[in-house]
């Protein structure tokens, strides 16, 4: 089954073509990898699949429904954790997630469970009644990233989740995106990071608002006939 | 409903933990309240003030002795020439010149009638008008005296006329009386439109809004989320307004105070709405911070506050059917000082009520969670 299917999504912004007629699928429980160079588009997909933002032409079917026509039901189905930190400063983390956790319409009782077992996770359960700008960087993408999976979203979109983050706390961020594979969440991410690239089941490479290259890690290296992912983008991005 | 509480404990939390804010509720109202109506006093204290007697006889000099006993001028004595006069004008030594004309005291004892020129600095008109009725006042109740004094009792006969002003509604004159539920009118206004518009434009700002727009929260849960913690903010601003009033300046209102709460709410909540409608438009704070600003003065300038409405030209009285504060301060003024019902103040009520339904429908409609 399908978590994802973008059907010729294109947006235009005045005659600047942001994403050019993309096409691709992902699979329910896949971690899908969204590369490119700055500016290459992938935020402007991923505000679209998200429903932030309206497609000029083309569909993309997000668990099953239109980002045309049915965004309300795909909000319900779906995480997203922006480029920029945007949870709130002046809250403490408990306060975040309770705020977000009922939106979503998570029962009272059931929220705090929920927000308790991940905060244990995150070994961040001392800092539950701290207030978010008291903490550091790689805790509150951590944070984050448990607030926009609290509610059990089928998929979830992450923009450059890890940018600014210590090589450590990146390795412990994608655990976190294995544990929430393994529970059939769909991982959408993009990364500048090309040994992240590697831990995806599949990526793609975008350049100009064009999907030029598609299929796993290893498929990608063959085809190029290079040794890493990081030879493949600069290879491609230089051609 | 939840969802709706918990944006409204989201609200107040961001509040309560932000010092500036807290002061800017606590601390404008008090400042505001005990400076503004001091500065805007439009009594005149001390008038400087000079003589041209050429009669020189014992009722002008009584006369020019009556200025020196009254608390309100300061006598800068005699002067000869009206040349030395203007010179004493144009430096500010003095105010106004009182010239007595020649064979005064003759003509009143003779009951012939006299002309006493009184000359006023006017560049300050306020303070030219004012102070006329003074010297007005002195020489009138100088006059009446010496005529009941002397037995003159025909002394009124001789059109002679001496009036009695009685100010309704404000019966000392008293600027404060009129300024102080301006100031009312200006508070709610800041916290509605103000505080409302800049704190929408800052999560948009910072980006937190894009993160609520991705849940599936509903505008209006949204909007009404914001709108009801600051409306309770205004409500609760008004009404420490109204017990600064009476605490610093012993006004009471004089009308229903239910009524007046009613009316307070829905302009609440037209400001609400102005301040969300302005918030969808600006893209940052600082626009946001203009626009709210060129409103904010054109509302008062033509709020009938500084000047009466009814004196301003055609297009202006026009501009103020579009104006809410102009009708608040109007219900204010009438239900504070007048002691006006409910029935006096319905036209501005309705008007009121339109306009919110309106902003706020404008609100929503330019709100948007995703865009194109």
């Amino acid at each position: 089954m399908q978590s994802i299917v973008a059907k010729d999504l294109t947006k235009q912004f005045g005659t600047f073509t942001a994403v050019n007629h993309i096409n691709f699928e992902v699979e329910k429980g896949e971690i899908f990898g969204f590369l490119g160079a700055n500016g290459a588009g992938k935020t402007t997909a991923i505000k679209m699949m998200s429903g932030l933002l309206l497609p000029t032409s083309g569909d993309a079917l997000i668990g099953g429904y239109s980002i045309r026509t049915e965004s309300k039901q795909i909000k319900k189905h779906i995480g997203y954790m922006s480029q920029r930190f945007s949870l709130y400063n002046d809250l403490t983390v408990f306060e975040n997630m309770q705020l977000f956790g009922t939106v979503y319409g998570i029962p009272p009782k059931e929220l705090k469970q929920r927000i308790n077992n991940s905060l244990e996770e995150l070994m961040l359960l001392d800092k539950k009644n701290s207030l978010v700008a008291s903490i550091p960087l790689g805790w509150k993408q951590k944070l984050a990233f448990a607030t926009a999976i609290l509610h059990r979203p089928e998929i979830v979109f992450l923009d450059e989740p890890t940018s600014g983050v210590d090589p450590i706390v990146r390795r412990e961020f994608w655990k976190l995106i294995y544990q929430a594979a393994a529970q059939g969440i769909t991982i959408f991410v993009t990364t500048h990071y090309m040994d992240e690239a590697e831990y995806c089941h599949r990526i793609s490479i975008m350049s100009d608002g064009c999907l030029k290259l598609i299929g796993t890690p290893d498929e990608l290296k063959q085809q190029m006939g290079v040794n890493s992912i990081e030879e493949v983008f600069v290879k491609f991005v230089n051609r | 409903m939840r969802i709706i509480l918990m944006l409204i404990k989201k609200e107040f939390l961001q509040v309560f933990r932000s010092p500036l804010l807290m002061s800017i509720l606590i601390v404008a109202p008090m400042v505001q309240f005990i400076l503004f109506p001091f500065t805007a006093d439009y009594e005149i204290k001390v008038l400087d003030i000079a003589f041209i007697d050429n009669d020189n006889s014992t009722l002008s000099r009584q006369l020019i002795e009556e200025f020196s006993s009254s608390t309100h001028f300061r006598s800068k004595g005699m002067i000869d020439s009206k040349s030395y006069a203007d010179q004493l004008m144009k430096a500010d030594k003095i105010d106004f010149l009182v010239e007595i004309p020649l064979n005064f005291e003759k003509n009143v004892m003779g009951q012939q009638g006299t002309t006493i020129a009184i000359t006023a600095n006017a560049i300050n008109t306020v303070k030219a008008g004012i102070g006329c009725g003074y010297v007005q006042t002195v020489i009138g109740d100088y006059l009446k005296e010496t005529a009941e004094n002397s037995g003159m009792s025909a002394f009124s006969d001789n059109a002679q006329l001496f009036t009695t002003n009685i100010y309704w509604y404000n019966e000392q004159m008293n600027y404060k009386n009129l300024i102080v539920p301006g100031i009312l009118v200006i508070l709610v206004t800041l916290i509605g439109a103000y505080v409302t518009a800049l704190n929408l434009v800052r999560e948009k700002e910072i980006g937190t809004i894009e993160q609520i727009n991705v849940t599936p929260i509903r505008k209006w849960q949204f909007l009404l989320g914001k709108m009801i913690p600051f409306w309770i903010l205004g409500m609760a601003e008004f009404i420490m307004g109204l017990f600064l009033m009476k605490l610093i300046f012993s006004i009471t209102v004089q009308g229903s105070i239910p009524v007046l709460l009613t009316i307070t709410a829905i302009y609440l909540f037209v400001m609400l709405g102005l301040g969300f409608f302005i918030s969808a438009v600006a893209e940052n704070q600082l626009q946001a911070m203009f626009i709210v600003f060129f409103l904010f003065i054109v509302f008062v300038l033509l709020s009938g506050l500084f000047t009466p409405t009814e004196g301003m030209p055609e297009w202006a009285k026009f501009i103020n059917y579009l104006n809410p504060m102009s009708f608040y301060m109007d219900v204010i003024k009438k239900m504070v000082l007048k002691g006006c019902e409910f029935s006096d103040v319905k036209i501005q009520t309705i008007t009121l009520s339109v306009m919110a339904v309106i902003l706020n429908t404008a609100a929503i409609l330019s709100y948007k969670e995703s865009s194109k």
